[in-house]
């Protein structure tokens, strides 16, 4: 069933963003929503690599990450260096600037988008084999972040996050962290973005706007930030409602609408009746070893 | 979770079809299956306000073919998903209607979507039908890709070719905006003069975002040619035009489908005069059946449809699905998409009432007539009709 099939690999890939998403902006506080920027840059940079110089998928995959790690350090080492909200500032100039640049450049299919895209994996093994696939990578981004949050690192990020002045008086260095937490968080979206490509097979840069970063921002959001399972969850429900509701047989004239306020309705109910999302989090860093710890 | 909603609709259908059944009389008997098309189109967001037109025109069409007995006196059924005008989610909404309402061919629009979901319908070997996209690449997207909407070089070749060859302009200049609409449009143009004898005298660009043109416009000037072509989006063309006139180029002023609206004229007041625009529909003018449709739009709507040309183009789909269904359907063919596109391809020239005759190519491009229009006494009046 190929419909079921893209629905969880859509939601896989958006459990990916998410995921990632939250380990910048939840766990260590970083303000950007410049997210879906990196997708981009991983989807791109893997798309041409494959379809131009026949570089083999996976291996274009892993360098479209690469790529985003580098631009997503190129972004945030200047703007970390200095305190406050300049990250998003950088980022989102970074995302827009970015985007309008790619409608120009025709070699890359402009603002009409990039076609023929090669596959991967369907034509040989099939459209389960990639649902698999992402499914698999989805849970070791779960995984991979719940072990960093746990970890010393989470500690530090934590720390961080909650006094960056404290943190620094300790003899930490605040931008390594924050740099590099970014530049990790990117490139998990930039591979997102190699596996949408090379499955989807069409990329045009308005879908890499500000509305994909309301959309993950909100799965975070909605799901609940600093937590493992919330952007699951998030991005599960987020996917899978506007899916569902379709299969009442509403009319266009009640459907149209009702999809249309469904996202801001959602984000409106949680900041009044829940906002620490699906599943909250603690006040309290929580180490692997499980209880809270007040050191 | 789906398979429960999966199941719960197709109870429904049951209980729908049951229910026919028992209501069943006539010629139409409610045992044959429903012959399904699908149509993907923008019902929310940006887009919507054009979207929901042009399903309505869909959806009138198919009223009207079942009113009129169906198809061999099977009833014609249109399943509609919103695609938002988003490539991702209108993928979404074609996977459901490939492969869970099992549709041999559906209908969408818009370039972004169209081309996201070009993948599917090869994949699946179930026909899309792209019906007001116009970007040049569609007709590259795969074997079960086509359009029945002319993409954008044939109204800028038609428009090249008559003012080289009807006007007799060999002397021409061409103004574009630097992007995907102007970019490959002037290029076309540049080709179809060249070729048709003419020479390129000029050929300049400006920015997206710019509101000042004096720049290219005084080069297109100093370069003294005889006709003017404008590629630009219906925004900043007018202030364009306005501009030239201003700095005294008064030689007749060309551009494409994308002006042709009556702001231009508001906006230009005498300045619009002598503007020629293309159409790619038959006018109220020029077919009693257009006149018949947009006086349906304004009894039962109370207005004009939003992209007149686009809804006739939409209006049109379904019947001519339903030529192709009924021909496949006499022969006994199974509804496959394999069977559909070879049934197409054979019948390949298809009447249809409000936007004419469309012959379908081995190329998947259209040739229909160009209406030329030009701006005369304040209104846009049909000065041409280029075949191909």
């Amino acid at each position: 069933m190929e419909y079921i099939v893209t629905i969880i690999i859509l939601v896989g890939l958006f459990v990916i963003l998410a995921a990632s998403f939250d380990l910048i902006i939840g766990y260590c506080g970083l303000i950007s929503i410049a997210h879906p920027i990196f997708y981009a840059i991983g989807a791109y940079t893997s798309a041409m690599l494959a379809k131009e110089a026949g570089v083999p998928v996976p291996l274009a995959m892993l360098i479209g990450a690469g790529a985003a790690l580098v631009s997503s350090i190129l972004v945030a080492l200047p703007s970390l260096r200095v305190s406050g909200d300049y990250l998003l500032i950088a980022s989102i100039g970074f995302q827009l600037g970015l985007i309008e640049l790619a409608k120009h450049f025709h070699e890359i299919g402009g603002a009409g988008g990039l076609t023929n895209i090669p596959p991967f994996l369907i034509r040989e093994v099939g459209r389960e084999a990639y649902a698999v696939l992402v499914v698999v990578i989805a849970a070791l981004t779960v995984w991979f972040v719940r072990w960093m949050a746990t970890g010393p690192y989470g500690r530090m990020m934590s720390a961080l996050r909650d006094d960056e002045l404290a943190f620094s008086m300790l003899g930490r260095n605040a931008i390594w962290v924050k740099v590099s937490v970014f530049g990790i968080g990117s490139a998990i979206a930039g591979l997102a973005g190699g596996l949408y490509a090379h499955y989807f097979r069409f990329i045009e840069p308005d879908q890499f706007g500000l509305l994909a970063s309301s959309a993950v921002l909100t799965m975070v959001v909605v799901g609940g930030m600093r937590t493992t399972w919330g952007p699951v969850v998030g991005a599960i429900v987020l996917q899978l409602l506007p899916q569902a509701i379709t299969f009442f047989g509403l009319p266009p004239s009640v459907l149209g609408p009702l999809q249309g306020i469904m996202f801001t309705g959602l984000v409106l109910v949680f900041m009044f009746m829940r906002p620490q999302g699906l599943v909250a989090a603690s006040d309290l860093w929580r180490g692997r070893e499980g209880g809270a710890r007040h050191d | 979770m789906t398979d429960w909603t999966l199941s719960r609709r197709t109870g429904l259908k049951a209980a729908v079809a049951f229910g026919a059944l028992m209501l069943a009389s006539g010629g139409v008997s409610a045992q044959q299956p429903t012959l399904k098309f699908g149509l993907a189109m923008p019902l929310t967001g940006g887009q919507a306000l054009y979207g929901n037109d042009q399903v309505k025109a869909a959806q009138w069409a198919v009223d009207e073919i079942n009113k009129k007995g169906g198809i061999n006196g099977k009833k014609l059924e249109m399943v509609l998903l919103d695609t938002q005008a988003d490539p991702q989610v209108g993928i979404q909404a074609v996977n459901r209607l490939v492969s869970v309402e099992k549709v041999p061919v559906f209908v969408t629009a818009w370039s972004g979507v169209v081309k996201a979901v070009a993948p599917i319908a090869n994949d699946n070997k179930v026909v899309e039908l792209s019906v007001g996209a116009a970007s040049p690449d569609i007709a590259k997207l795969g074997d079960y890709v086509y359009t029945t909407f002319p993409l954008a070089d044939v109204d800028i070749k038609a428009v090249a070719n008559y003012s080289v060859k009807d006007m007799g302009k060999k002397r021409a200049a061409v103004l574009f905006i630097n992007n995907e609409t102007g970019i490959p449009a002037a290029a076309v143009y540049r080709d179809t003069v060249a070729k048709a004898g003419g020479q390129i005298v000029a050929s300049e660009s400006y920015d997206q975002k710019a509101t000042d043109f004096t720049g290219p416009l005084l080069k297109i000037r100093a370069a003294n040619p005889e006709i003017v072509h404008l590629q630009g989006l219906v925004s900043e063309s007018p202030q364009v035009i306005a501009q030239a006139r201003q700095l005294g180029i008064n030689v007749p002023i060309t551009s494409y489908s994308g002006i042709y609206n009556p702001k231009l004229i508001e906006q230009l007041g005498a300045a619009a005069e002598g503007v020629i625009a293309t159409s790619l529909a038959p006018g109220v003018g020029d077919l009693p059946a257009v006149k018949e449709y947009v006086d349906r739009w304004q009894k039962e709507v109370g207005r004009a449809p939003n992209g007149l040309p686009y809804t006739q183009y939409l209006y049109d789909a379904p019947v001519m699905i339903a030529a192709v269904f009924s021909s496949m359907d006499k022969k006994g063919l199974p509804m496959t998409g394999e069977n559909f596109r070879k049934e197409m391809l054979a019948l390949k020239t298809f009447d249809l009432p409000l936007t004419g005759k469309l012959q379908m190519s081995e190329d998947h491009t259209v040739n229909k007539p160009v209406y030329l229009v030009e701006v005369k006494n304040g209104k846009w009046t049909t000065k041409a009709i280029v075949g191909q």
